[in-house]
């Protein structure tokens, strides 16, 4: 079997289990939403202030929603021992790496390509033409690559540890920071803001992503062999 | 302890070569602060049977995921096949099927989807039918697409066996295979191993359970103190 097909399998299989289990599901769009909502009264009835507040918060909502989603998908590994199981299948770690990062990428984009027309109308940020529309689209996917990436490894970094849920979003912040930066930046760009041009912070998250990509596939056997 | 290495393999005993199927030398493991395995050495040769016995936290199960490369040995040295159980952990884990205590299954999967997923990253080719019979084998034909979460742990345990029998690697690592079963499905675990080894498998199974009547191990090895000692053995497979 090529490695190719492992990762697709690998990849199909945890989509596969959210879509049945919903847990990720569940959390991740209660958060959102809340997010959205508790943030839009919380900065008030002045529309320039919204408006403005528009690309962080969308930013900060799938953050968060994608730790929730990175976890979750470790979570329901761990379960009877599957992820032991998995790592014994004769699969080169990378490639189970890049399958759970693909699911939660696809799941991520999915997720950040529904909140970003509800968080702009709610917000009263028009996004108008369709280039600027495709490159909200692209930002969303490319932000979901970058976050993917991250979040996968330090799931399985702290899947074993009791107090996962503080660990993760304490330890992957402060790596996520650039990919957060660009996307909010190019968003801003794309929403009428001060971003400045929107292809040079395109160019940074992209950028951003490959490293990022680069260095937590070659990383990730460290972290689940023992 | 040496077991069959110097006699060479059973007729018919898979990929086995030369090398023995599992050769430890000096393996320590620490989990924690506890030295788990303390100098291990033992030889298996391709082909043979062996039951792994020892008090609970003896380090039966460190030694099978050792064999299975989930854990690294802290000193020694590990061959499976010749293969370096550290520098080719890969190529080990292409002749290697473990059957964990916890079962290994994904809950939100079926039976089926749980068996096509490990024939994938195991490199095997599937077959709906040999897939079918091997459910059918180990009873569980009627919960075929039922997930796995509604099983109770005796049907996760023959979903784990149905794993075994399709990957049907070269090293068989078994840990507590009848856990939770009933009589039957014990008895099944015998057949299956046993004819396993008539295919010239290696099987290394850990367990509590006592004089398997079905069973006919080749040698039995318990673990005291971090060490493995043979308990019993068939002369014939016991070297010098």
């Amino acid at each position: 079997m090529s490695d190719l097909a492992a990762v697709l399998a690998i990849a199909r299989k945890d989509l596969l289990q959210e879509l049945r289990s919903k847990a990720a599901t569940v959390a991740t769009v209660f958060f959102t939403a809340t997010t959205l909502l508790m943030m839009a009264f919380a900065l008030g009835r002045e529309q320039g202030v919204l408006e403005r507040s528009a690309p962080g918060v969308l930013w900060v909502a799938l953050v968060f929603a994608g730790v929730t989603a990175a976890a979750q998908s470790f979570q329901a590994d761990l379960e009877d021992g599957a992820l032991d199981q998995l790592l014994t299948y004769p699969v080169p770690r990378a490639a189970v790496y890049l399958g759970k990062m693909l699911a939660t990428w696809a799941y991520l984009s999915v997720l950040g390509l529904l909140l970003a027309p509800i968080a702009t109308t709610l917000y009263g940020a028009a996004v108008t033409g369709t280039a600027a529309v495709a490159l909200l689209a692209l930002t969303v996917v490319l932000g979901a690559f970058g976050f993917a990436t991250i979040a996968t490894l330090y799931a399985a970094l702290t899947a074993n540890l009791q107090a996962r849920e503080a660990l993760l979003p304490v330890l992957m912040f402060p790596v996520v920071v650039p990919i957060v930066l660009a996307a909010v930046r190019a968003t801003e760009s794309l929403l009428g803001g001060a971003g400045g041009p929107v292809g040079d912070w395109l160019l940074l998250l992209l950028g951003f992503d490959l490293v990022y990509f680069v260095v937590c596939a070659s990383l990730f056997h460290f972290v689940v062999d023992e | 302890m040496t077991l069959a290495a110097t006699q060479g393999a059973p007729q018919g005993a898979a990929g086995g070569g030369t090398a023995p199927a599992v050769s430890l030398r000096g393996v320590v493991r620490r989990m924690g602060r506890d030295t788990v395995l303390r100098g291990v050495d033992v030889d298996v040769a391709p082909g043979r049977l062996v039951v792994l016995r020892g008090s609970n936290g003896s380090g039966k199960t460190t030694l099978l995921r050792l064999l299975a490369t989930r854990l690294r040995p802290h000193a020694g040295e590990g061959r499976v096949f010749g293969l370096d159980l550290v520098r080719q952990a890969e190529a080990v884990r292409a002749r290697v099927g473990l059957l964990s205590s916890a079962g290994g299954s994904y809950p939100v999967l079926t039976a089926r989807e749980n068996l096509r997923l490990a024939l994938a990253l195991a490199g095997r080719r599937r077959d709906e039918g040999e897939l079918a019979e091997t459910l059918e084998r180990v009873g569980l034909a009627g919960a075929a697409d039922k997930q796995v979460r509604f099983y109770s742990s005796g049907m996760k345990k023959r979903l784990g066996l149905a794993r075994q029998l399709l990957v049907d690697a070269d090293l068989w690592l078994l840990d507590e295979p009848y856990a939770a079963l009933d009589e039957e499905g014990k008895r099944l675990v015998d057949v299956c191993l046993t004819e396993a080894r008539g295919r010239g498998r290696t099987v290394l199974l850990a367990s509590h359970e006592q004089d398997r009547h079905d069973l006919a191990p080749d040698a039995t090895l318990e673990l005291v103190d971090g060490r493995v000692r043979l308990a019993a053995a068939a002369a014939a497979v016991v070297g010098p």
